[in-house]
């Protein structure tokens, strides 16, 4: 056992030493240009996908600057926020975040902001304390409250009925903001909220939930999918019982995912904002803040192609709540 | 893995256990339960549609089955089904490749069979144990995935291809008739087969198998390469039902599949386990989510969802045992 | 006649492999990536190990003992969500705290219990409760999340005694502790006698459901203490804690040469692969900043790493035939 011992020991003391070597670390990247790293909720989807496009535009727009786009392939905020300290080792100048639960991620961003990184927030607002600027194009509020307006259009305002939410997991942060803005509004309509279903991130589950809720209540005139997967979903669910028409579905969605169900009359419309402009806006809002364009105080931001852009407070605002419909979606 | 003292009946001989018969018992009380509730769940409609979604589990757990009756396991499919998802989807999607589907249907079962076969190779060549294998491949064949997508969906799937997923023939979609061939083919090389006697001898015991001369490696390429084949098999009878292909498809899909397996009696040590047992468990385990629907339970007993799929498991699973043990005394090591 | 049975002797095959595969790695990021390899950014980022690291003790002991605990992640969200209740109820941390442990022991207590009493295999019990325990979760807690326990709660995650980490310290004593047991105590060698053969272990009067039962309550233990440490650090006790850690700490255990078969494995060889799987990580994030690629890259590494163990007991084997 001596022998085994004695190399164990070893081992550990050669690891010990092979860690140190005291310097601070150099930056990745260019040194001449502005490193911007543009975290998702979620990598993978084509709701950020086109975000990152527009970032892209902006980038290559602005010329030096250096975008890095990275984020949880499974929308973990765990792992949002070991991204985070993971840039702040390497030293980046720009860290704009779309949170998937601000507290997880609120003390690395913190920490980003002591180690003179500068943090905003876009596409979900995170601890006011843990960013400079939000780009603000909706607020759960608006966001939830949109739903409602569009799916209280679509089925007419004095009708009565039965109305289902399929959100995605029951531990969803976002999803669940917005429905704590949708019920009260669905209760001061004439609708009335029958359930809420969670299949997760899973397209099957998402479907088979939207079936069984058509064949349950019989009244239904709305389904809510506000998530990438149950809206599609839920379309799908209410074309194949061929009741396209009957009951409305709406949600959260790039409108060119939502096209052909747009186009067969299943879903009247769809509730989102460009998602390229704000890709665009927040690297805009990148290079301002890093070069001391953009300080507190400011009421508006020239964007390159978006124009003047508002400032309230904190907030750079990019526009309401859109609602694609037939006439404007093959315009997205 | 531990040579089982056996004196009963081979496995595959016998049409009935205690465990199916505990099942069908449960299956059946459920669906009275909520019958009673509402009576439409016993609607045509409403069966199919459980038929239907039962379909894709039941034809991987088939090749799952035969994984575990070997004392191994495949942790792999739903990254794999997600995989040839994408591959499919890449190649058949008028907006992609825009191959014809007689070329682009026999890729797809190729490349699901290839990476069983891998799996099997990594097995039995390689010596590395199949949980690690198909662990390491789940997050892996996951990660590729998602690259190779680039982030964006994809639609545009043949039609011909939807609509026999959809509507399928004679009112039945196209993954029902498979999943019953699928059931039938697997039934005969269990019982008729020389192939399906080795892999429950092998599952007993390895060394008796041995000693009998029997080779270890074909069967475990076999049983791998099955699997893999029928998931690529679920993956496009299934999957152009679903409104468009994304990189999450087949999320926790192993997790069912190895679930449904378990419940339906297949001893986890290898050689036990019929093909009833676990299509039995396949319905029960697909009928939950539309049962807790139809009982109009509400919002806030919605989030109890899982910990009621966690505790029929466990039901299930524990019951049995209970039983077995007060039936027969027996002891399992 | 010395020398090759020093050779046959020499158990460490998998240690050392490890080992060169790390100083491998970290020489290639050094050299790829400059300032990889600095001790501050070192100790900044090994924050992201500890969690994991501390449920790989247990793990590690567990499937020496040739069984498997799929349930931690889970458990973690019981307990995540049991520290967030009585919070809420008391708004005291040490009782939160206690009732985290609590639950965490008690979960892996019914894991034990079930698995030992019934005679169940653990990965079929482990399976139902790493639904059921989630499900708990959800269903308690409603799916809301809890937060604002303190600046000094959530301090003790992110301070640090001469420039380490306080869960870092925890983490080797922790590691030292249960090193020893396993190394040291009659109990700890009779659980390699359980994994090789737990028959065997049993005539040799090896009490084996006992020392199962307490590997469980162990796991569950653990589990709740990574979840203090988590929730300090996430300022956030919500029933999704711990989603896929599972699969995670049982790479990191098995990449460290731990059989998952039962019967072999160190605590050490557990260290050196929580250590690569992380430099590995981190490095594929910092190079390519491409997070897909961390997950294929882990997967592959698990594969490859018992490959070349397989390959080199094979002909080791061989040779000595």
């Amino acid at each position: 056992m001596t022998r085994s011992t004695r190399f164990m020991l070893l081992l550990l003391i050669s690891l010990i030493s092979l860690g140190c070597r005291t310097e601070s670390g150099t930056n990745v990247g260019d040194r001449d240009k502005l490193t911007v790293c543009l975290l998702p909720k979620i990598k993978g989807i084509p709701y950020f996908t086109s975000c990152h496009t527009g970032a892209q535009e902006a980038a290559a727009e602005l010329g030096d600057i250096e975008l890095i786009y990275d984020g949880p392939i499974d929308g973990d905020p765990k792992e949002q926020a070991e991204l985070i300290e993971q840039w702040i080792v390497d030293g980046v100048d720009v860290i704009c975040i779309a949170p998937n639960a601000p507290l997880v991620v609120a003390n690395a961003m913190k920490e980003a902001r002591t180690a003179g990184i500068h943090v905003i927030t876009w596409d979900a607002d995170g601890v006011p304390e843990s960013r400079s600027f939000f780009v603000n194009q909706a607020t759960p509020e608006s966001i939830g409250r949109g739903m409602v307006d569009v799916m209280i259009a679509d089925v007419g305002p004095d009708q009565e009925g039965d109305v289902v939410i399929i959100s995605s997991d029951a531990t969803s942060a976002n999803q669940n903001s917005w429905i704590d803005a949708m019920k009260p509004a669905i209760e001061e309509s004439k609708l009335t909220l029958q359930t809420i279903k969670y299949p997760g991130e899973n397209a099957a589950n998402a479907l088979a939930d939207a079936q069984d809720l058509i064949k349950v209540y019989p009244n239904l005139k709305g389904i809510f999918g506000i998530s990438s997967v149950s809206f599609p979903g839920a379309a799908e669910a209410v074309r194949q019982a061929s009741k396209s028409g009957e009951i409305k579905v709406t949600g959260l969605a790039v409108p060119s995912e939502m096209k052909s169900y747009v186009d067969d009359g299943t879903v009247n419309s769809v509730v989102l904002w460009n998602t390229k402009d704000l890709g665009y806006l927040t690297v805009q809002v990148a290079k301002a803040l890093a070069e001391g364009r953009l300080t507190d105080s400011d009421t508006s931001l020239n964007a390159g192609r978006l124009g003047e852009i508002q400032i309230e407070g904190d907030n750079v605002l990019l526009g309401d709540v859109m609602v694609f419909n037939k006439d404007n979606i093959d315009s997205f | 893995m531990t040579p089982n003292s056996k004196t009963e009946t081979p496995a595959f001989a016998r049409i009935t256990t205690r465990r199916e018969f505990g099942l069908a018992v449960l299956i059946a009380l459920i669906t009275i339960f909520v019958s009673f509730f509402d009576p439409r769940f016993l609607d045509a409609i409403n069966l199919r549609d459980i038929i239907v979604r039962c379909a894709p589990t039941a034809i991987v757990a088939c090749g799952m089955m035969l994984v575990i009756v070997t004392a191994e396991i495949d942790i792999s499919v739903g990254s794999l089904m997600a995989l040839t998802a994408a591959a499919m989807g890449i190649m058949l999607s008028e907006n992609e490749w825009n191959l014809s589907l007689w070329i682009g249907l026999p890729a797809t079962l190729m490349l699901g069979t290839a990476v069983g076969l891998l799996t099997g190779l990594l097995v039995t060549v390689g010596k590395v144990p199949s949980i690690i294998v198909t662990l390491g491949l789940l997050t892996a064949l996951r990660g590729f995935t998602t690259l190779i997508m680039g982030g964006k969906n994809i639609d545009g799937l043949p039609p011909s291809l939807q609509h026999a997923a959809k509507q399928g023939f004679w009112g039945i979609p196209l993954s029902v008739w498979v999943a019953a061939c699928v059931l039938v083919m697997t039934l005969v090389i269990i019982a008729w087969t020389p192939l399906g006697r080795r892999i429950f001898a092998f599952g007993s015991s390895r060394y008796a198998a041995t000693m009998c001369g029997l080779s270890e490696k074909p069967l475990k390429l076999f049983v791998f390469a099955y699997t893999g084949f029928l998931t690529a098999l679920a993956t496009i009878v299934d999957v152009p039902r679903l409104p468009t292909i994304e990189s999450g498809i087949g999320l926790e899909f192993e997790l069912l599949v190895v679930t449904c397996v378990v419940v339906g009696g297949v001893s986890i040590n290898g050689g036990r386990g019929t093909l009833l047992g676990v299509l039995l468990a396949v319905v029960l385990m697909t009928m939950i989510r539309p049962v807790l629907t139809y009982l109009e339970i509400g919002e806030e007993a919605e989030k109890w969802t899982k910990a009621i799929q966690g505790t029929l498991i466990a039901i299930a699973v524990i019951g049995d045992s209970l039983f077995r043990r007060r039936g027969r005394g027996e002891s399992r090591s | 006649m010395n020398q090759p049975r020093a050779v046959a002797r020499f158990n460490y095959w998998h240690e050392l492999v490890l080992f060169g595969l790390l100083i491998g790695l970290l020489a290639l990021a050094e050299y790829l990536s400059p300032g990889f390899l600095s001790l501050r950014g070192q100790l900044y980022l090994s924050r992201h190990l500890w969690v994991f690291a501390i449920m790989a003790l247990s793990m590690t002991l567990i499937i020496i003992a040739g069984g498997i605990d799929l349930s931690v992640g889970s458990a973690m969200g019981l307990c995540a969500v049991a520290f967030g209740v009585t919070f809420e109820m008391t708004g005291q941390l040490h009782v939160a705290i206690i009732a985290c442990l609590l639950t965490g022991v008690l979960g892996g207590l019914f894991n034990g219990a079930l698995i030992a009493r019934f005679n169940l295999h653990p990965l079929i019990v482990t399976l139902a409760t790493y639904a059921a325990f989630r499900g708990m979760a959800e269903g308690i807690s409603q799916g809301e999340s809890y937060s604002q326990f303190g600046d000094r709660f959530s301090e003790l995650s992110r301070a640090t005694l001469l420039g380490i980490p306080l869960p870092g310290y925890l983490f080797f004593v922790l590691a030292v502790l249960v090193g020893l047991f396993l190394w040291r105590t009659p109990t700890g060698r009779s659980i390699y006698a359980i994994g090789h053969s737990a028959e065997a272990a049993r005539f040799s009067g090896i009490s084996v459901n006992r020392i199962r039962i307490r590997l469980y309550t162990f796991s569950g233990f653990l589990a709740g203490l990574a979840t203090v440490i988590y929730v300090s650090r996430f300022d956030t006790a919500k029933a999704d804690a711990g989603r896929g850690f599972e699969l995670d700490v049982i790479t990191a255990v098995v990449v460290g040469g731990t059989s998952i078969f039962g019967g072999r494995g160190t605590i050490v060889g557990t260290v050196l692969g929580l250590l690569l799987i992380h430099e590995t990580r981190q490095f594929v994030g910092r190079y390519w900043q491409v997070d897909e690629l961390k997950s294929i890259v882990v997967g592959v590494l698990l594969i490859v790493s018992v490959l070349i163990y397989q390959l080199l007991v094979t002909q080791r084997e061989t040779r000595s035939h």
